[in-house]
């Protein structure tokens, strides 16, 4: 399975949409405490299927200040939108010219922006989530954000679009809630206390848009159903630290995949009784970016501080060569 | 940006999840409306374009809303506003200015009374205005820094020769380099963030950092260092030098320990010296009387 050595710490790293063999990685200078950050854009050569595949570099793209999440654009194949530890989320064109870059830079976040994620349904916006409090709705035709969404205490981790509804999108936050919301509606529709402690990520079920994953610093995933959020549909323990991203796969309804600070990426079928059904001990560092591909079913990518983005097929070793 | 993206491929192959049904029941959802987002969201009334949220409005507008009803704990970069005085600062957060309070909240002292002078006088030309409201509040701020400076840091805030180059002119040209008060203040900020961030990291990962600690201070206690190099610090810093005495006395018939290369210096496996006077005199001489 295929490698690639980044010079910086991995925050993220997602599949393109578009391209089964393209992938975008966010990393930062320093573990993301101080100095710059990358953008790296990488091929997976030739195919995802052909056993002897290697990782390429296509192009990067320097920031003055660690990159901590990015997304594709579902409108656009070859844009992405970086979330900058500056404040800023920066829109990059792999079509233009690395001088040409970044097309934008919509400098509206007064603290860290901790993720950015792209409406699947509708295909012309995207929310960035931050440590100033808030989450941004943005659209690529305005050089503003439209909207902002002020309710959290503290700050906001992750902000994930429903993948089947176009004006409803959740968000986790440090005040240890998650918060359902609708665009069109001035407040959040929903509040979960869902932890006691902090939640660092959130997902929805892409085969059922009322039930979302939260994952936490108590070290544990809990699978909600939005329509009787009193309850958790689903506790799944597991990991020995913090559980920093949560992701629903989008060929299997039931499947989840998590990293966490224990250096794990873990896979869980919530709806089985052992719900642990896959653990990869890969990283020898935290293990913080991690998605699954749309396009091709059962395969992964983990990013950690360990400078290495891994990508494998579920069932095999990442480190096989 | 329509002109810079590629009109190809602007529909990626359809979601696996769209192939299928939704297997619930129905959701507690408004049905979706249709046309593009910024439309509909300024259909619905809630539309706020490009809305900057400045701390205190932060604060103001949480309170109410936390599910938790206990109060947040402060921010790492938040420091409490010691220099007051001017921490009425809501009152002036208008418009562009309340994204100079909110970016340097963290400097406290600084950005908390800029936030109020700045944004007023001169924070509306800068569309972004993070900077002008750092160096403008440090010049008004003159409980800190006193007036002298608040002329020439004035010229700063209002996004002079020396205002941050705009981040949303990825054309522009550089701007010139910053004097000595600027790199200063840049420093500065540099410092807030830095522990924020650790703070933050900290904050997502308590375990781990105790973990670390505590093997940390494991690992000094094993190797024995910790309290006597503790201690000898300590009493270095106040000016007493703790030399390696002999403790012991030469043993008997110049006894050699076995860790002991140097003689007659024993310090823990040597035996122990007798007394130099008899255990029978001990008590003096009153013993016998």
């Amino acid at each position: 399975m295929p490698v690639f050595k980044a010079p910086f710490n991995g925050y993220s790293v997602k599949f393109s949409p578009f391209y089964e063999s393209q992938l975008a990685v966010a990393t930062a200078q320093n573990f993301g405490i101080l100095g710059n950050g990358r953008l790296h854009v990488l091929q997976l050569s030739p195919t995802p299927s052909n056993p002897s595949q290697s990782i390429t570099e296509i192009s990067s793209f320097d920031t003055a200040d660690g990159v901590y999440d990015c997304c594709w654009s579902e409108s656009h194949d070859s844009l992405i939108v970086a979330a900058v530890a500056d404040g800023s989320v920066k829109l990059y064109d792999l079509s233009l010219p690395p001088t040409a870059n970044p097309i934008r830079s919509l400098h509206e976040h007064t603290r860290e922006v901790h993720s950015v994620d792209y409406n699947v349904v509708r295909k012309d916006s995207f929310l960035s989530s931050s440590w100033d409090d808030t989450i941004k709705l943005w659209t690529v035709d305005r050089p503003a954000s439209v909207r902002t969404f002020k309710e959290h205490a503290y700050c906001v981790y992750s902000a994930a679009w429903n993948p089947r509804h176009a004006d409803v999108f959740a968000s986790a936050s440090g005040d240890c809630t998650a918060r359902i919301w609708d665009v069109r509606e001035p407040g959040s529709t929903m509040i979960l206390p869902a932890h006691e402690f902090e939640i660092l990520s959130c997902d929805w079920n892409k085969y059922d848009d009322c039930v979302i994953a939260t994952a936490s610093v108590d070290k544990s995933i809990k699978v909600w159903d939005v329509r009787s959020f009193r309850v958790p549909v689903a506790v799944l323990n597991g990991h020995g630290y913090a559980v920093r991203k949560v992701k629903f796969s989008p060929h299997r309804g039931s499947v989840i995949a998590s990293c966490s600070y224990d250096m794990t990426v873990c896979l869980w079928d919530y709806m089985v009784e052992d719900s642990l059904i896959g653990r990869y001990d890969h990283h020898t560092e935290f293990a913080v970016g991690l998605d699954m591909s749309v396009l091709v079913d059962g395969l992964l990518a983990s990013t950690g501080w360990d400078e290495l983005v891994y990508v494998w097929q579920h069932g095999m070793d990442p480190r096989a060569p | 940006m329509a002109s810079n993206s590629p009109a190809s491929g602007s529909n990626p192959p359809i979601k696996p999840w769209e192939r299928a049904g939704s297997s619930s029941g129905p959701a507690p959802f408004k049905p979706p409306s249709a046309g593009s987002t910024s439309d509909i969201v300024e259909a619905s009334g809630t539309a706020k374009p490009g809305e900057i949220v400045s701390t205190a409005e932060r604060n103001a507008s949480t309170v109410n809303t936390n599910a938790l009803g206990r109060p947040m704990p402060t921010r790492p970069w938040e420091q409490q506003q010691s220099y007051g005085g001017y921490g009425s600062s809501l009152n002036y957060n208008t418009g562009y200015g309340t994204g100079m309070y909110g970016s340097y909240g963290g400097l406290g002292s600084y950005g908390g009374l800029g936030g109020s002078y700045d944004s007023g006088l001169y924070g509306n030309n800068m569309y972004r205005g993070g900077y002008s409201g750092l160096y403008g509040g440090g010049m008004n701020g003159g409980g800190m820094y006193g007036g002298g400076f608040g002329g020439p840091m004035g010229g700063y805030g209002m996004g002079g020769p020396y205002g941050e180059h705009d981040p949303n002119n990825p054309f522009g040209a550089p701007s010139s380099p910053p004097s000595f008060w600027v790199s200063l203040m840049r420093v500065m900020q540099g410092v807030v963030t830095f522990f924020g961030r650790v703070a933050m990291l900290i904050d997502q990962n308590t375990q781990a950092f105790h973990m670390f600690m505590t093997a940390l201070l494991q690992l000094f206690d094993r190797s024995g260092l910790l309290y006597g190099e503790l201690a000898r610090f300590v009493l270095r810093l106040l000016g007493i030098r703790a030399k390696r005495k002999k403790v012991q006395p030469p043993g008997p018939h110049g006894l050699q320990g076995p860790h002991n290369p140097h003689g007659n210096q024993n310090y823990i496996e040597g035996p122990k010296a007798p007394p130099s006077v008899g255990w029978d005199n001990l008590w003096g001489d009153n013993a016998n009387n």
